[in-house]
């Protein structure tokens, strides 16, 4: 992802919203306040937001505010997860996951019937990462390791890779947004972000 | 000391401490002390409380001196003593007649203030109204921001989208500003309409933007009108 910024005032021109509207969702949670980020310049002090991913989240916010509430939008948006459970009957319904993919979960992890939604993004990423055949079975109990492992700081930021060397493979958690830097031989197989996943399934969910 | 807990009622008279918990209603008349969080349908303050904890409160009322280190859920809060919250404040009304000062973030629906406060991080509400003195440290941002200068008035940052501010002029104001400033001062301020009196700011931005009496503004950045009224004074304006 570029680091590129843009200023608030070039965004505004760029995607047509008001300062209202701007100030509106930051209230509401629906911009993060990390995203703001505040340079001295020769006009005093302005504010600039990563361009990539504060345009991204005004496009999905405009086409969608027509049919969710704002508050529908920050809930959707919110990394916390909210409470609610569904039933293995339910997600194969609803499409959430392949039916080889929910017995290899089940069979990894013990039985359970009602899906948290921490369950449900673990079982979401792992259907993401061995439908696109980037990974194998082996890797997957890998997977789920690292991810029930350290379920408790995987959240808001982090980005999940999957590399491998020489046919060895592994995986790691980044819970803040630093570079990282491999060795040569390394191949990254995957690099997703969790709180994409997160926002995608709950998109999947509504 | 009397510290009942009947009925899951908490009452402090004299001098108490209690350890929290839950309860219906928790009223503290002396000097009462409680170490731990506190979740209650109504919190009454009116000696001096203090909680060393978390505060979750449907109606929270504080005549006394109260002081609260934790963070703050109350769907409507009272300050008409001292409240002193070390913690953020999570309110759907609030109003602030006496005085309160905030070390963490307000957010919440509607905030009154008549008296003073100050709050150290950023205020976010909906509908916030002033007519007293007020000090954020960081930014106020509100859908509608109505502010009387009646006292010292200070943001580093506004934002929102209606945002007007009235000079007030009385006998006794114009003795207090030969000592005091009596004045708004922001560093940015940023809305769609915005309309302002007796204000100091280094940059205004907006769509409607009108600077009106006592008004010192570096610079003026604007989309669609752009009016002057009376001695206000503007550095540079901009339309963009």
């Amino acid at each position: 992802m570029s680091n590129e910024l843009i200023s608030k005032k070039d965004l505004l021109d760029l995607t047509g919203i008001s300062y209202g509207q701007l100030y509106r969702w930051k209230r509401k949670n629906l911009i993060p306040e990390d995203w703001f980020i505040r340079k001295s310049t020769f006009t005093g002090q302005e504010t600039f937001f990563p361009k990539e991913k504060i345009l991204e989240r005004i496009d999905k916010i405009q086409t969608m505010k027509e049919n969710l509430s704002l508050d529908e939008l920050a809930d959707m948006f919110s990394p916390s997860a909210g409470e609610f459970k569904l039933s293995v009957d339910e997600l194969l319904k609803r499409n959430i996951v392949s039916k080889p993919v929910l017995d290899f979960y089940l069979s990894e992890t013990k039985s359970i019937t009602d899906f948290a939604f921490e369950n449900l993004l673990h079982l979401f990423i792992l259907e993401k990462l061995l439908q696109s055949g980037e990974i194998n079975l082996d890797e997957g109990k890998m997977l789920l390791q690292v991810l029930s492992d350290y379920k408790d700081d995987a959240k808001q930021s982090s980005v999940l890779f999957f590399i491998r060397k020489l046919g060895i493979s592994s995986c790691l958690i980044l819970s803040s947004t630093a570079n990282i830097f491999f060795e040569k031989g390394t191949k990254v197989v995957v690099q997703i972000s969790i709180s994409e996943c997160t926002e995608e399934l709950k998109t999947k969910l509504i | 000391m009397n510290v009942q807990n009947e009925l899951g009622n908490l009452s402090i008279n004299g001098l108490g401490s209690s350890s929290g918990g839950n309860f219906d209603s928790v009223v503290i008349n002396g000097k009462g002390t409680v170490n731990g969080d506190i979740d209650c349908h109504s919190f009454s303050c009116n000696g001096a409380g203090t909680v060393n904890g978390a505060v979750k409160a449907e109606k929270m009322k504080i005549n006394g001196s109260a002081k609260i280190t934790g963070k703050i859920y109350a769907t409507t809060l009272s300050v008409d003593g001292r409240g002193s919250f070390k913690g953020d404040v999570y309110s759907d009304k609030m109003s602030i007649s006496g005085s309160g000062s905030i070390g963490g973030n307000v957010k919440g629906e509607e905030l009154k203030i008549q008296g003073r406060i100050g709050v150290e991080g950023n205020c976010e509400v909906e509908h916030f109204k002033s007519e007293g003195q007020f000090s954020i440290g960081g930014l106020l941002s509100a859908e509608n921001i109505v502010i009387r200068t009646y006292g010292e008035c200070k943001a580093k940052e506004i934002g929102g989208q209606t945002i007007i501010v009235k000079q007030e002029t009385s006998f006794f104001l114009d003795i207090l500003k030969t000592v005091k400033s009596v004045k708004l001062a922001a560093d940015v301020i940023e809305g769609d309409d915005i309309s302002l009196e007796n204000t100091k700011a280094k940059v205004v931005r907006g769509n409607h933007i009108i600077i009106g009496e006592n008004c010192d503004i570096d610079l003026v950045e604007y989309k669609d009108t752009f009016k002057i009224i009376g001695n206000g004074r503007v550095n540079k304006s901009v339309q963009l």
